[in-house]
């Protein structure tokens, strides 16, 4: 739901709106209303953020008087608020985002916004009265069901704390955002920063639902859910109900914020890989989360559970790992936060990444061999869920990918969606694009591939490519490919695509890399497969292997094993000479030097 | 009404209830087992089929699946097994397992072929609440099946009673929050959830599990609920040699 803040008009005030970010900042610039700005001076309007779209506000103005003051102010958008035709909206159409403001009452024929289809780009619905608009009152919200054009539309006219709540239900399909106007302020044009601010708070804690996302009970499309035994279901409810809350507060953005950027060392660089692009005939660019603070992705989501964790009031974090990564980083951020930390490992995850383990010792974590089962990563993930069946009261559980029951997935993909939201940022400013032909990663259960795709995935002209670890080979009994040899089931508590059995035993997977070596995948990524959305692929141990050599003589960068899946799908792509192609440049491959060292015989 | 309904209109105190593992030690046990126990007075039997990442469950039963899995028990060869059920053992039979099997099987499927050998319950500890309503229910209630549901001492009243509305025969009240195989330690703050429990006056009769291991915490369990449930301690004994013999001695021990 897209917010809009209508009827500014003091330049303290408009920076203090703007500082809780809307979509839309509304001008009037209408003599007749209270909130006329006509002595707002034009710079007063250059320090709104560029994410915010200014929007002048006219009722029956002339072209002329509109055009001059849309190169004065800046304006991205206007509102025509009083009789102008389809025509005179056409004019602006292409230039500005044209919003077409309707004043509703229950006569009100929804037919005549027929003609006004093709010329606009937004309806306005607001309460219908003698002064075009600013009266407070709400309309019976029901008419709105009379509405049938595929535009979509604010909604305005009254809203206030008192029914913001009632908004948030409205589910009609073009329901756009709302416009938050005089239930807001201390006097006409003043905005009252507080009230906007819980408005705010309200409307954001309610899950966008997107056609790739999650909804409010946990699904993805066919998968997802919480499926856990009632003794975890207080752990994850508590988090249910916490977590956006929590998130979307401002301190807690300031301080996670803070961390990524003095901690971690972000942004990460977006380097554009001159010998990779000759060699494939693309612009390839690394992603480098292999230069953050612990070797990977991983600590961006660490940094953000603790944070989180210690909002919970715990005082006792535990993990699972594969590859040592998510552990590593789990031990740090609880070093840094002096938590107590338990990390659950594999105890062949032990042997082969016998470097990580000695990290997560030093950093002060204790570190619990997995013994059952494969005494890999899914064993490590059972440990925790037992551990924290025991513990229900005082512990957070740091679940270290998109896996897991509902609502990890959506927390791990948020705190991971740094890595994308950097990415659009930094493809503006080297391409003069956002949006690349292509984004790859690998995937083990997904948190990596995930932040490289989500704020892709509604943009349906980039490609999706997520990696799977074929091991041996798809076909050689010795794979952790998952969408390739899994099927829908239930798996750490979620409804996903999973490696199995007939008769629903989960098989053990191989993998060279132990952060791939998972049965599983995230929910969100079982419903990208399924619906097409992403493309799944798999490559074999003896294939990133070369790809991870490749890349240190070609570009100097040591790849993490996982990683190097990523790199090695390169080589199977057809790409235009233009293409922008982003590959997620997991982690680094210091971890791995034994396994690299064994393989190549240096 | 099925058999569980029976039992509890029949009898509502000190039930003790046996839970072992399908196809550990060996296959070709189960009805073999449960006739023993019935036998030697127990009033009504969970049997375990077995999965690969039992997350709710400690070694002792964690390890009895891994077993039973090796020897190839799936739920295909149980219902095999339990062909035979209904003409060897007249005590209530619930199926206890994790849902993935289930979903694979097909749960409507299941629910058929379970009502069709005789089995009167189902326990799934990792099929929420939300799911079963929406998704599974009809399935269990038109094959005349009860679906019992876990409480813990940190189970909201609230959600308390949506349980109790939605269970048909009994509740499972956790002692604690734990996996299988633990000792129950009667602490103060247990005692109080099961007089919380108590002083609810639930619709359904209340079975306490996990941690139940002897007379004494039978018998203890017993003065807060309708019955309760021995497991891990009955599944480590079927790891012994010549535990066919030694059943009889292992239940009248526990209430004699
Ligand atoms: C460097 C690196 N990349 C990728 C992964 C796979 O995890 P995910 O799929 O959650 O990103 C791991 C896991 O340990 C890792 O360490």
């Amino acid at each position: 739901m897209k917010i809009k803040v209508c009827g500014l008009k003091h330049p303290e005030n408009i920076k203090a709106v703007a500082a809780l970010q809307p979509d839309y900042a509304g001008f009037i610039f209408y003599g007749k209303s209270p909130r006329y700005m006509a002595n707002l001076a034009a710079g007063a309007l250059q320090t709104i953020p560029a994410s915010i779209k200014k929007t002048g506000v006219f009722v029956n103005e002339s072209s002329e008087n509109i055009d001059r003051l849309v190169t004065e102010y800046g304006f991205n958008a206007v509102q025509l608020h009083g009789d102008e035709s389809p025509e005179f909206c056409a004019a602006f159409k292409g230039r500005v985002t044209v919003i077409k403001a309707f004043g509703i009452n229950e006569d009100f024929d929804f037919e005549q916004l027929k003609d006004y289809a093709n010329n606009v780009d937004l309806f306005l619905f607001d309460t219908k009265t003698k002064e075009y608009g600013g009266s407070g009152k709400t309309f019976d919200w029901a008419i709105l069901d009379q509405y049938k054009l595929d535009i979509p539309f604010f909604l305005s006219g009254g809203v206030g704390l008192e029914n913001i709540k009632e908004v948030k239900n409205i589910t009609h399909p073009q329901f756009y955002g709302v416009d938050l106007n005089s239930r807001f302020e201390n006097e006409p044009g003043l905005k009252n920063i507080e009230k906007l601010k819980e408005a705010f708070k309200i409307i954001k804690n309610k899950i966008q639902q997107m056609k790739y996302g999650v909804n409010e009970q946990g699904y993805y499309g066919d998968f997802g859910g919480a499926y856990i035994p009632e003794m975890l279901y207080p752990n994850v409810e508590e988090l249910r109900e916490q977590y956006l809350n929590i998130i979307n507060d401002d301190d807690f953005k300031a301080e996670f914020d803070d961390l990524l950027k003095n901690y971690v060392g972000r942004p990460s660089p977006l380097y554009h890989a001159k010998r990779y692009s000759e060699k494939y005939g693309a612009n390839i660019f690394f992603k480098r989360e292999d230069l953050n603070h612990t070797g990977s992705h991983k600590i961006n989501n660490a940094i953000g559970q603790i944070l989180l964790a210690k909002r919970l009031g715990k005082k006792r974090i535990i993990a699972e790992t594969g590859a040592g990564q998510h552990g590593v980083a789990t031990a740090t951020v609880c070093a840094l936060m002096n938590i107590e930390c338990v990390v659950y490992m594999g105890e062949i995850d032990m042997v082969r990444q016998a470097p990580n383990v000695a990290r997560m010792k030093m950093l002060g974590a204790k570190v619990v061999p997995a013994t059952s089962g494969s005494k890999t990563l899914k064993d490590a993930t059972n440990e925790a869920l037992r551990d924290w069946i025991g513990n229900p009261v005082d512990t957070h559980y740091i679940i270290g990918s998109v896996v897991g029951p509902y609502p990890y997935p959506d927390i791990v993909a948020r705190f991971q969606s740094i890595i994308s939201q950097e990415t659009k940022a930094q493809l503006l400013e080297q391409t003069g694009k956002e949006l690349p032909q292509y984004v790859m990663a690998c995937v083990g259960g997904g948190s990596n591939a995930m932040g490289m795709f989500y704020h892709f995935i509604e943009d349906e002209a980039v490609k999706l490519v997520a990696v799977e670890a074929a091991g041996k080979g798809v076909n050689s009994g010795e794979s952790a490919a998952t969408t390739a040899l899994g099927d829908e089931g239930v798996l750490h508590g979620s409804r996903t695509i999973l490696m199995q059995t007939e008769d629903g035993q989960v098989v053990e997977p191989y993998s060279i890399s132990a952060g791939l070596d998972y049965p599983g995948i995230g929910p969100q990524h079982a419903h990208l497969f399924k619906t097409g959305r992403g493309q799944y692929v798999s490559i074999t141990d003896e294939e990133a292997l070369q790809a991870g050599l490749l890349c240190c003589q070609l570009e100097g960068i040591i790849p993490a094993i996982e990683t190097a899946h990523a790199l090695a799908q390169l080589e199977k792509m057809k790409f235009e000479a233009n293409d922008n192609v982003v590959i997620c440049i997991s982690g680094r491959g210091d971890k791995d030097l034994d396994t690299y060292i064994n393989y190549f015989g240096y | 009404m099925n058999r569980l309904n029976k039992l509890f209109a029949s009898k509502n105190n000190n039930l003790l209830s046996i839970y072992f593992t399908a196809g550990y030690p060996a296959l070709n046990t189960t009805v073999d087992i449960a006739e023993a126990l019935e036998k030697s007075g127990a009033d009504f039997l969970e049997i375990g089929f077995p999965y690969s990442d039992p997350v709710a469950d400690g070694p002792t039963i964690q390890h009895s699946s891994e077993v039973a899995l090796e020897n190839g028990m799936s739920l295909k060869v149980l219902f095999e097994e339990l062909a035979e059920l209904r003409s060897r053992v007249s005590i209530p039979i619930l199926l206890m397992g994790y849902f993935n099997p289930i979903a694979q099987y097909g749960v409507e499927r299941f629910c058929k072929k379970a009502a069709e050998v005789g089995v009167d319950g189902i326990i799934v500890p990792d099929l929420p609440i939300y799911e079963y309503e929406k998704m599974y229910s009809s399935y269990f209630i038109d094959n005349g099946l009860s679906n019992i549901f876990l409480v813990t001492p940190q189970t909201s009243e609230e959600r308390i009673r949506k349980i109790d509305e939605l269970s048909n025969s009994f509740i499972y009240l956790l002692s604690s929050s734990t996996i299988t195989g633990y000792n129950l330690k009667l602490s103060d703050s247990v005692e109080e959830y099961y007089k919380r429990i108590t002083a609810m006056k639930l619709k359904n009769p209340t079975i306490i599990g996990f941690g139940i291991t002897d007379s004494s915490s039978f018998t203890k369990a017993c003065n807060y609920a309708n019955g309760a449930i021995i497991g891990s301690k009955f599944v480590k004994l079927l790891g012994e040699e010549g535990y066919m013999d030694n059943i009889e001695g292992f239940v009248k021990g526990i209430r004699p």
